[in-house]
């Protein structure tokens, strides 16, 4: 027998009759699920701006990238960002054009760019997915990681996510409620290890 | 250190005594566990119903476990057609086999590798180096204890044992210029680009996997450090190595456990980075493996299923056990001889690798229930500890000195009449060794501390003459 049919066979002997229970149910109830957002990623060094218009995000996202003097950009290719205003003395590199120089561009960029599928208030994450024009090293390799999500993207928590979500999954799901960090010299924080130093949220009405 | 791998009564003593006179471990020990008890703690009052969600998660595991063999046939239903290559091990040598074949076809020499418990389980980097693959451990804590040459002390902080100044030390080697170890930031930035390279230039990453989600066929790994992304994204193949047990049957199961790791293993309420793989890169995907390779390793576990210890495959590897154990606390993960360390490690070593070659760990416990309290699944390690011990005195695995003892107390304590004889007989035969802070006997029996000796009265006969409150 191969091992595959082994495994399973002496599985199959002791197998019982235990049904799972029923799904848990949310028992947040957050008064405002951006307020709680903020908090939950503040409190771990992350950083969350809110805006009242999509415009206002673009300006506030073209004015971090200025204070942090970027040169090279990479940007996902997924709603809102093509739309956002270039800076002239920046190099973008668009996700979906040009793939193969992707990469190394990534390694050496000031910043990355993307929008998110869904947030969760609250722990402070936001949910990316892969995809055409959705790269995942734009949002692991540069330094800094600058998300631009629309309120409406919040969700309360994990379970509320879970029962809504259609299980129609790519191939890379990523829940970011941070910059990358350790504790591994001594129990001491330090952040951007591997991941981005900094990881910043704009939320958009 | 040397990795010994076995605990042996005698190899326990030994370490454990060791660790306890190295008073900069003891310090580290204390410091790590503490603050991971406090994270925790504090974590699971800031959520609503933690032990509801607890008691939630127990059923999940347990009704998981009734039903393995469907959930695991499912999950490779799933993932095949998501595209990945399920492989099947039976032990920890099939798995590495299969490792080492897949890195063969592809020719591969560099190996970026995130934290797994399990790859140190079948002791792959041996493996892999024994056949001219470099692996290279990316997550902090392990790349540290790489550098040092010694296997983790701890399931989620595998490096706690070590100082600032060794790890100074170490990376100063690896960067061939000394390296301040006041500055832990600095530290972090000098791993970060010594890493960086070896990320983009690794043609496989290997990562171990928090679990296996059968609805979608995703795996799902969580880490701090975006090491684990980056072993996942940047290689063009990647392999995970699971253990069997780590199968969740679907998305709304998997947020219960999500809620519970992390809030239980360091005290956050989600780690940083979980990320959900479900298949290799899609057409059109600009970036991510063209292969991803599942192997679910067994290597002892199916053999537990249906048994009184297949409560031990409900456990998630949080640590949360280890953190609250007084004998962990002091003794330090190296004494285990296993990657499992703690109380889980006390319970699971033994039952994987071998009763003979761990006889210490099932006896290295208090009972005094700590583990269970802080287990997000509430396995009841205490109970199984007092089996396994049950399981050597069947296969008299425990020094004759100690089983003729525990006979004498039977006998002894089995009738009235001759408990009252005996203890007669002690208070008068203990005179000679009594000293003022109690007894010293000419032979080892306390491990060098001083024994009690028997009180003129016994209890009972002050309880009798109404002395006694
Ligand atoms: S036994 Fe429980 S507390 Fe210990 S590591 Fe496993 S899940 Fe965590």
């Amino acid at each position: 027998m191969n091992p595959r049919d082994e495994i399973l066979n002496r599985l199959q002997q002791v197998q019982r009759d235990e049904t799972l229970p029923p799904p848990w149910q949310s028992r947040r109830d957050f008064p405002e699920l951006a307020a709680r957002f903020r908090q939950a990623l503040t409190a771990v060094k992350g950083e969350v701006h809110q805006v009242d218009s999509l415009a206002a995000a673009y300006d506030l996202t073209n004015q971090l990238l200025r204070q942090m003097a970027a040169e090279k950009v990479v940007v996902n290719d997924e709603r809102p960002l093509p739309n956002l205003p270039r800076l002239p003395h920046i190099t973008y590199h668009q996700v979906g054009q040009e793939d193969e120089t992707l990469r190394a561009f990534c390694a050496s960029a000031d910043a990355g760019l993307t929008s998110a599928d869904a947030a969760l208030a609250e722990t402070g994450t936001v949910i990316l997915t892969s995809g055409p024009g959705k790269s995942r090293l734009a949002s692991l390799l540069p330094p800094v990681h600058i998300a631009l999500v629309p309120i409406t993207a919040l969700t309360t928590d994990l379970f509320t996510w879970a029962a809504s979500f259609n299980r129609q999954l790519p191939a890379n799901l990523n829940f970011i409620s941070g910059p990358s960090k350790t504790a591994d010299i001594e129990q001491t924080m330090a952040v951007g290890v591997h991941g981005p130093k900094r990881f910043i949220v704009i939320l958009y009405a | 250190m040397s990795n010994p791998s076995s605990a042996t009564m005698s190899q326990f003593r030994h370490s454990a005594t060791v660790a306890i006179a190295d008073i900069q471990l003891q310090g580290a020990l204390t410091g790590a566990t503490n603050k991971f008890v406090n994270g925790r703690i504090t974590a699971l009052t800031e959520l609503p119903h933690a032990n509801a969600l607890r008691d939630h998660f127990k059923k999940i595991r347990s009704a998981t476990l009734a039903n393995l063999a469907h959930y695991l046939e499912l999950f490779e239903e799933r993932a095949t057609t998501a595209g990945s290559q399920i492989h099947w091990a039976q032990t920890g040598q099939d798995a590495v086999d299969i490792v080492l074949n897949i890195a063969r076809q592809h020719g591969v020499k560099l190996v970026t590798k995130s934290k797994s418990m399990v790859t140190e389980e079948i002791h792959l980097n041996a493996a892999l180096e024994a056949n001219g693959i470099t692996p290279v451990e990316t997550d902090l804590g392990e790349w540290i204890i790489q550098l040092a040459g010694e296997p983790p002390s701890h399931i989620i902080g595998p490096a706690i044992h070590k100082t600032r100044h060794q790890v100074a030390e170490l990376f100063s080697k690896e960067v061939g210029r000394p390296l301040p170890a006041d500055d832990i930031d600095g530290l972090t930035a000098e791993a970060r680009r010594l890493l960086r390279t070896q990320f983009l230039a690794a043609g496989l990453g290997i990562s171990g996997g928090n679990l296996a989600i059968a609805e979608t066929g995703t795996l799902v790994l969580v880490t701090n450090e975006g090491n684990g992304r980056l072993v996942t994204s940047a290689p063009p193949v990647h392999i995970a190595i699971i253990g069997i047990e780590k199968i969740c049957p679907d998305w709304d199961a998997a947020a219960t456990w999500l809620a519970l790791l992390a809030r239980s293993a360091t005290g956050q309420p989600m780690s940083i980075y979980t990320t959900a793989i479900t298949g290799p890169r899609r057409a059109n995907d600009p970036d991510g493996p063209e292969e991803v390779h599942i192997i679910l390793l067994d290597n002892g576990r199916s053999q537990l299923a249906g048994t009184p210890y297949e409560e031990i495959l409900q456990c998630i590897r949080c640590g949360a056990c280890l953190n609250v154990c007084p004998v962990y606390k002091k003794a330090g993960g190296h004494a285990y001889g296993s990657p499992y360390s703690g109380p889980i490690g006390a319970v699971v070593t033994p039952l994987l690798f071998g009763l003979e070659e761990y006889a210490a760990l099932p006896q290295a416990s208090t009972l005094c229930g700590a583990c269970k309290d802080a287990c997000p699944a509430r396995i009841d390690l205490p109970r199984m500890l007092l089996q396994l011990r049950q399981d050597e005195v069947a296969a008299r695995l425990l020094p004759w000195r100690e089983r003729k003892a525990e006979e004498f107390a039977a006998f002894v304590l089995g009738r009235e009449g001759r408990m009252n004889f005996f203890t007669k007989l002690g208070r008068w035969g203990q005179r000679p060794f009594q000293h003022d802070d109690g007894l010293k006997l000419p032979v080892n029996v306390g491990d060098g501390r001083t024994l009690p000796s028997l009180a003129p009265k016994p209890f009972r006969q002050l309880w009798d003459e109404g002395a006694v409150e």
